[in-house]
């Protein structure tokens, strides 16, 4: 179990890099994908609950550090996330594919949504609340097309560890 | 009790997990940004991955560019871009120092208000990691002198502070940050405002420019100069989408930023004035002479 968390944290650490270096090598601006929340989505549909929250917390930790925002703010909606995709997910079954792509689109909206509206009680200063569509539904679009690749990587790392799960559900 | 604890134990454990980032967010929301230990340490990690990435798929952009296709093109592209940036910044330069020299003489002052800035060129490694981040990385931190609030530009423009600093490596918040706020004149009538960030990468706005004033979409926005921020006379934006609302002292209006974020390879971090410090070696230039220097 331990292991499994820190090959998670690790994946979220290297999930960070890619997301801050292939935007950036490829002078990316609007389609980035959020490949930390991806993580928090295959988290909420598919891990037990404490380990799962733990581990979105250690997401939006890391996002927070690699971001330069206001402290916690994204270790928050990542918890959030798990939290809100966690009670609606009943109704969404998905181990990838085409499903995890709907879902990762509308998470993305609603969680570039959710950072845009703390970030206007953060700003000094403000006048109002802007909201730009366009980047966030590019952003939202790119997401949605890396998730059934980090959702295979997630399953993949899942399955190296099913066996020992058996094996003492068998002793 | 216990068993209570014990059937709830999930929906207790989330809300706690939810109920921890929220207050430390909204105790320090408000507050400058600030590392601590463990931060570093994470920082410290991952900056010389993305250090080492980001120059590796450069050298091969650079290899592949500049040896194996269009060679002489390349090469003539490079002497063309830096040909450029030299006749960009001295034409700013220009165009300020006679704008200063007509407004300084019709007020019979020739005193020079500005002194020359100590400044460091600074190769940019990362961007920030979520989509919606407005941050830079850059490979130099406090051991090079680089500390939290010095200004950022480039040879096109403005383009941020520093938030945080490590040892190697900083984080530059950009001016479209919903956290920026940049002071700035009108070249055209002199007349200032504020430019602040809306998070938006493309776009900044125009606060508190008086509606007595003349404000016309193209308009270029420059820095205004305060005292311990940018140097003055930096173009910041252009204006677009300029409207003045029946009511009210402000004009509103949308500012596109001269500098293109996403095509940053190097910027420059200004030290601060020539006058403050005695020079710290070859790394730091004259800013207004880096076009010519590269």
């Amino acid at each position: 179990m331990i292991l499994r968390a820190l090959l998670v944290i690790a994946l979220c650490l290297a999930a960070a890099i890619l997301e801050s270096v292939f935007p950036f090598v490829f002078h990316m601006s609007a389609a980035r994908a959020d490949l930390l929340l991806v993580v928090v989505l295959y988290l909420a549909l598919n891990d037990e609950v404490i380990p799962g929250a733990a581990l979105s917390l250690a997401a939006g930790y890391i996002s927070d550090i690699t971001s330069a925002t206001p402290t916690c703010l994204y270790a928050f909606l990542a918890v959030f996330t798990f939290a809100a995709v966690r009670i609606g997910g009943n109704a969404v079954k998905t181990d990838g594919g085409p499903q995890s792509m709907a879902v990762a689109f509308a998470a993305s909206l609603i969680h570039s949504t959710l950072a845009a509206v703390l970030f206007y009680f953060v700003a000094p200063g403000s006048e109002g609340l802007v909201l730009k569509f366009s980047p966030l539904i590019w952003s939202a679009v790119a997401t949605a097309a890396v998730a059934p690749l980090v959702f295979s990587v997630l399953r993949r790392l899942d399955k190296g560890f099913v066996p020992a799960d058996a094996a003492l559900r068998v002793r | 009790m216990r068993s209570l604890l014990r059937r709830y134990r999930e929906p207790i454990f989330v809300a706690f997990l939810l109920a921890l980032p929220f207050t430390v967010f909204a105790v320090k929301a408000k507050q400058k940004l600030a590392l601590n230990v463990f931060d570093r340490t994470v920082i410290s990690m991952t900056a010389p991955v993305e250090k080492f990435i980001v120059w590796s798929v450069q050298g091969v952009q650079d290899e592949w560019h500049g040896y194996l296709a269009l060679r002489s093109v390349r090469e003539d592209n490079l002497r063309l871009r830096r040909d450029l940036i030299r006749e960009k910044s001295q034409s700013s330069a220009f165009a300020e120092t006679k704008a200063e020299n007509d407004r300084l003489r019709r007020l019979l002052d020739y005193t020079d208000k500005q002194g020359p800035i100590r400044s460091l060129v600074a190769p940019v490694v990362a961007v920030g990691a979520s989509p919606h981040s407005h941050v830079l990385r850059i490979a130099r931190g406090s051991e090079e002198g680089v500390h939290r609030g010095m200004p950022v530009i480039s040879p096109d423009g403005v383009v941020g502070t520093i938030a945080l600093t490590t040892a190697h490596y900083a984080d530059i918040q950009l001016i479209v940050s919903p956290t920026s706020a940049v002071p700035a004149l009108n070249e055209r009538t002199r007349a200032r405002a504020t430019v602040k960030g809306t998070g938006d990468l493309a776009r900044c706005k125009l606060e508190y420019g008086q509606r007595t004033e003349e404000w016309h979409d193209g308009d270029l926005l420059r820095t205004a100069g305060t005292v311990g921020f940018f140097p003055q006379g930096m173009p910041i934006g252009r204006l677009v989408n300029v409207s003045k609302k029946p009511t009210g002292m402000f004009v509103s209006a949308e500012v596109v930023p001269v500098v293109d974020f996403a095509r940053l390879d190097e910027v420059i971090v200004v030290l601060g004035s020539q006058d403050a410090a005695a020079t710290g070696g070859n790394a730091f230039v004259n800013a207004s002479s880096v076009g010519a220097n590269q």
